[in-house]
């Protein structure tokens, strides 16, 4: 468990905001903070990192107190076991991917740990090139696998995907998937793109100008309507067709594409490029098992 | 999508299996399916307000009632406007609990040969409506 309660006045543009966020994350959830830019999800992930200094508050992690300013309790960046993954890959260009990795070991750390990153975020043919030569998807999945090599209990993800194309976007979110389960990490994610929070998340809180205004299930907190449908995921317009009487509407669902018909009355006000939960009930869908 | 409001008039449970009955006027019980109970949906609870969904393309028209048939949900009513296309046809039928909107082949709608005023029970299946609060 992660419980977080820090306040914090953060210079913005148009004056001072008041910083002051509450946190509870049980061990081994994936949660996303959510907000406008200069609502304080960067700040936040800074201040539990150790890098930002907090005017106010306690951070502790699985029990131990990781801040207390009132009994002046502070560990350094280093002693918070927190791996942190940036839009910047923040590689070093002169090093190889392994070099970069191996770089992150702690002094007589174990090395296997080396292969075994490579192998997960499947780096095995790129691991003695330079990060120059890589995509940035490729180097992105370096840097994750160098956030984890010191076997941190957080993992920290500052819109880690938003340089990627969509195709690219929804791999590395597999990846981050595979590593959060396989190292039972706990995980906060900063993030605008609502079909990978929705993917992703455990839970979201909405932040707005250095509070939490919302937080809930990623459906909850998006959907107007709760519908009981058990069939429901979110993706986004692509494509709307009147075709005879009805309105055959495509939306793209994280890389699949599928196609639902549409009254007039369901489509009122909606454009190319709009969020939509694509809602069925249970009954409905059929399974067909795949041969391999 | 076919939208009425009402409220729980019933509730039975099967292990996850709800099936619950919305009175939406004093004519009118709808009974629906649901993979959830009152432990996983809070807001199953009798008299409880709750909406019921269904799309037009679940909706069986028929003529005449038909009483040996596992449709669980039939509501009476006159057709008020047809709007024909080449496979497809929308009917829009003034009902005890509002405008039933329904989409048919439009060969099934000659057959019938529906026109604005025939009487007409529109019928859908229990694991065709969804519940939203």
């Amino acid at each position: 468990m992660i419980t977080v309660d820090i306040y914090k006045v953060l210079q913005a543009a148009n004056g001072n905001i008041m910083l002051n966020i509450q946190l509870d994350i049980a061990k081994g959830q994936l949660v996303t903070l959510y907000g406008p830019s200069g609502s304080g999800k960067t700040s936040t992930l800074r201040m539990l990192a150790g890098l930002m200094p907090v005017d106010k508050g306690h951070i502790s992690v699985q029990n131990q107190r990781w801040l207390c300013t009132k009994e002046n309790i502070n560990r350094s960046p280093q002693q918070r076991s927190i791996g942190y993954v940036f839009q910047e890959y923040a590689l070093f260009p002169n090093m190889t991917v392994r070099g970069n990795l191996e770089f992150a070991l702690e002094k007589r750390q174990n090395t296997d740990i080396i292969d075994e990153l490579i192998a997960i975020v499947e780096l095995e043919e790129l691991q003695h090139r330079k990060p120059n030569t890589l995509s940035g998807g490729q180097q992105q999945r370096v840097a994750l696998a160098r956030a984890l090599v010191r076997k941190p209990k957080i993992l920290l993800l500052d819109e880690p995907l938003s340089a990627l194309d969509i195709k690219m976007r929804s791999k590395l979110q597999d990846y981050i998937i595979k590593v959060h389960r396989q190292y039972e990490l706990t995980t906060i994610l900063v993030s605008h793109d609502i079909g990978e929070i929705m993917k992703m998340s455990d839970k979201i809180y909405c932040l707005e100008d250095g509070k939490i205004v919302k937080q809930g299930n990623p459906i909850d907190i998006f959907t107007n309507t709760r519908v009981s449908g058990k069939f429901q995921f979110t993706g986004e317009v692509i494509a709307i067709k009147k075709e005879d009487i009805v309105y055959v509407i495509t939306v793209l669902m994280d890389q699949n594409i599928v196609k639902v018909i549409a009254q007039e009355s369901e489509i009122i006000g909606l454009v190319i490029g709009d969020k939509v939960v694509v809602a069925s009930k249970a009954f409905n869908p059929m399974l067909l098992k795949v041969e391999v | 999508m076919n939208i009425f409001s009402g409220h729980i008039s019933d509730i039975q449970v099967n292990e996850s299996l709800s099936l619950v009955s919305i009175k939406i006027n004093e004519q009118a019980i709808l009974q629906v399916i649901v993979v959830e109970t009152p432990q996983t949906a809070p807001y199953l609870i009798k008299k409880n307000p709750i909406q019921v969904l269904f799309k037009e393309t679940e909706v069986i028209i028929t003529k005449e009632d038909i009483p040996d048939i596992s449709i669980e949900n039939k509501i009476k009513g006159t057709v008020n406007t047809i709007e024909k296309g080449i496979l497809l046809s929308t009917l829009s039928m003034d009902s005890e609990i509002g405008t039933i909107v329904a989409i048919l082949s439009t060969e099934a709608l000659q057959k019938l040969n529906l026109e604005k005023g025939s009487v007409v029970i529109a019928m859908i299946k229990i694991n065709e409506i969804m519940l939203a609060e």
